[in-house]
């Protein structure tokens, strides 16, 4: 038994060898290597300057269309994160922060994802790569309930988030294979969709007094940041859109632009325009804020 | 909770640490304390289950010895038929009923008659068919007289609850469990080795293997009607790993945690897919189930014994009721009638014991045939899994015909935003892997052990599939 006892110490101890190791490969690839995600970008980014940077979900990644503001001698970009909550907005502009980007505007999204108070798994994970690399991350990650197993066990949050961080992604990072999150400045337009529903049901959404809202406020009001934050358009038939109302009840600060488009030929599907809507709503912002 | 979970990486030391260091001292509380650890293991599934797995271990343990002491033949066979009815009422009421219920009011509609059955809104107790088949064998093995009659309830109860078995199998015999749980068990260094390495490859399988090829499978066979014809070939070779990974990943482990506690189960797989024709492949996958068809059932309805057409008739109802023990499905029925028309070729020139060897090959022409056969049998082994795989009769069919007639040979970017042959250099490897190990159980033992258990715990960390978790797919049956 005393020599089956070292031989699973052995075990145990040459897998978590073996996990040192493999992390500090992975993490040395993610840090010195190919950029393919907004969030790598940041990372990697230094004294960037930017006129608007447009921040929120896939509502703000399909909406807004910095190539508009561009034309206006704006310079942009939209660093919205399909899937993301505001847990990911507040983080990336944090990191823009800690990268010493100088920013004049915000552009902020901030609508159903007012209702969430949690990260988005699948988004936050892309900041994992860079925990021990920064300090803002690991500060943003500290009261998540698994943070010690993310910041102490070695390589557990590669293997814990295989999908977004692990091997694939290392090895098309190696591989310098492009992805098409930098294309039109981030923007990612949508296509018309014959058969998508434009049906919506928002009525068991309940805006938040949202802990990551108020931080992105926090930081725009401490670095001198011009904050503007809107609700973005929805198809017509969504029931429960009292929901834009108790939004502005609760931060009357925030623009409603529910109705800015109303047409559903501008709709991919019920919460997301397509190109020719998100350029029309693009517009009408510019011409309401520059 | 699975083998691949965390709760059960805490689970299985304390087990082993209470049975060799508390409950070491004697047979019986070594098997009292692995009766414990069993029914706290199937009470994480559903605790309520519980009192069905012990009823049914209490029915078997009575009716064995009601028969063994009946004097008359007519009271033998009274505690023989009540054993055999109850365990089978219970899998037909649970697993069957359903779907009996649901066919033959199909049936009558297409016929002009609207009729609304009653369902059952039950969950399948798990590992149900597995602990009803030990039962069964060990009623029946009593009943011929092949063995006697357990009086001692403890190990009668091991027997059939033992956790590593308990859920899916191998599906143990009396003749060949029960003498080991009556004997003390003693620690045995190389035993419990070859069980972690054992575990170790058995895990490689399922979470890198299984659950990888199951990312394909599914987009594939999910999407199969915008698939061009190289995505669906793709489709039903990632699901042949994916079965093969998950089932035999789990006996693999299921064998290796036995090592641990000085137990062997019997072997479950031995390399299927470097079988030479079908009845090599039937008797090196889920051999315990083979061979409990062949034991409990072939036999006894005459085997190979009398004419063609008594052969024929036997090959297919084995083959009929094992597709049906998987599920309450056509699909896996009709699957086992595949593999019965698969079969029909050997039993006509008998030549279905042909191979009883291991397949070999080397620098020789006869290499080409050997190879070609295992390819061959691979392929129709293929086939067959879609209709196991398919949600339906016509959607398997659909599949099939969708990839002769698309005849596009290129890759394709699936849904899950993946390209369809992203998997196939690491299906491959393993296929390596297990060729060049294909006389042992596992790939680890023997030279350079620790380079190889280093590369496993490498590919188990780095290329294993954890965040989409997939359940081990013979579960459900």
């Amino acid at each position: 038994m005393k020599k089956f006892t070292t031989k699973i110490i052995t075990l145990l101890g040459l897998a978590v060898f073996l996990a040192v190791l493999l992390d500090l490969a992975y993490t040395t690839i993610f840090v010195y290597g190919f950029n393919r995600t907004k969030v790598d970008a940041v990372f990697h980014g230094k004294k960037e300057q930017y006129d608007v940077v447009m921040l929120g979900s896939s509502r703000a990644n399909n909406h807004f269309v910095p190539s508009l503001f561009e034309e206006k001698g704006l310079k942009t970009f939209n660093y919205g994160m399909s899937g993301g909550h505001l847990f990911e907005a507040d983080l990336m502009l944090k990191l823009m922060l800690e990268r010493k980007y100088q920013i004049k505007t915000v552009l902020l999204e901030a609508d159903l994802n007012l209702s969430n108070d949690q990260r988005a798994e699948g988004i936050a994970s892309k900041f994992l790569p860079y925990l021990h690399s920064s300090k803002v991350i690991q500060q943003q990650f500290q009261n998540e309930a698994d943070y010690n197993y993310l910041y102490y066990i070695p390589f557990y949050r590669y293997i814990e988030y295989d999908a977004q961080i692990g091997f694939r992604e290392v090895y098309k990072k190696i591989k310098e294979e492009k992805t098409n999150q930098f294309n039109n400045q981030g923007y990612y337009p949508l296509g018309v969709k014959p058969n998508a529903s434009m049906k919506n049901n928002i009525s068991k959404l309940k805006p938040l007094q949202n802990h990551y809202y108020e931080s992105i406020k926090r930081l725009c009001n401490q670095h001198n940041i011009r904050l503007i934050t809107v609700m973005t358009p929805m198809c017509a038939n969504t029931i429960g859109m009292e929901y834009f109302e108790k939004v502005q009840k609760l931060y009357p600060e925030i623009y409603n632009y529910e109705n800015a488009v109303t047409d559903d030929n501008y709709f991919s599907s019920c919460g997301h325009l397509n190109d020719a809507g998100a350029k029309l709503f693009t517009a009408r912002i510019l011409k309401d804020f520059f | 909770m699975f083998f691949n979970s965390w709760a059960f990486a805490l689970f299985l030391p304390i087990v082993f640490i209470l049975y060799w260091f508390v409950f070491n001292k004697t047979k019986t509380a070594q098997n009292a304390l692995l009766i414990v650890a069993s029914y706290y293991f199937y009470s994480c599934w559903d605790w309520r289950f519980l009192f069905l797995l012990v009823f049914s271990t209490f029915l078997d343990y009575y009716t064995g010895i009601r028969i063994e002491k009946s004097t008359s033949e007519k009271s033998r066979k009274f505690w023989f038929w009540l054993s055999i009815s109850v365990n089978l009422g219970f899998l037909g009421v649970f697993k069957y009923y359903n779907f009996f219920a649901g066919s033959f009011a199909e049936m009558m509609s297409a016929v002009g008659f609207k009729s609304s059955p009653f369902l059952l809104n039950v969950v399948l107790p798990v590992g149900i068919s597995f602990y009803t088949f030990h039962g069964l064998s060990y009623v029946i093995d009593i009943y011929y007289k092949r063995i006697k009659a357990e009086y001692n309830f403890v190990d009668y109860s091991l027997f059939v609850s033992y956790f590593p078995l308990l859920v899916a199998g191998p599906i143990e015999r009396a003749t060949h469990l029960l003498p080991e749980l009556k004997e003390k068990r003693s620690f045995n260094y190389e035993q419990a080795k070859a069980g972690i390495y054992q575990f170790i490859w058995g895990l490689i399988k399922k979470v890198v293997i299984a659950d990888g090829c199951a990312t394909y499978a599914n987009a594939i066979f999910d999407h199969h009607e915008s698939m061009n014809s190289l995505s669906l070939v793709l489709g039903a070779v990632y699901f042949a790993f994916q079965i093969y990974g998950d089932f035999s990943g789990y006996s693999d482990m299921a064998l290796g945690m036995s090592k641990l506690f000085g137990l062997e189960l019997l072997r479950n797989f031995n390399y299927p897919y470097f079988s030479r024709d079908i009845a090599e492949f039937w008797r090196r996958w889920h051999i315990s189930l083979s061979s409990w068809f062949r034991d409990y059932l072939y036999i006894p309805l005459g085997g190979s014994r009398g004419g063609t057409w008594l052969k024929v008739r036997n090959t297919f109802i084995i083959f009929l009721v094992s597709g049906f023990w998987h599920g309450a499905n056509w699909t896996y029925v009709l699957w086992g009638g595949i593999n019965a028309v698969y079969f029909l070729p050997l039993l006509f020139s008998s030549s279905n014991r042909n191979h009883m060897d291991t397949a070999k090959l080397g620098w020789r022409w006869e290499s080409i045939r050997v190879f070609g056969s295992m390819l061959l049998t691979f392929a129709l082994s293929c086939l067959a899994w879609i209709f196991f795989r398919a949600p339906s009769i016509s959607d398997a069919f659909g599949y099939i015909e969708r990839m002769i007639v698309n005849q596009k040979w290129a890759s394709q970017y699936l849904e899950n935003e993946r390209y369809n042959y992203e998997f196939v250099a690491l299906v491959g490897l393993f296929v390596l892997v297990e060729w060049y190990n294909r006389t042992k159980q596992e790939p680890f033992s023997g030279r350079y052990s620790w380079l190889k258990i280093s590369l496993g715990i490498i590919t188990l960390l780095a290329l294993g599939t954890y965040s989409d978790y997939k359940e081990f797919i013979y579960f459900q049956f």
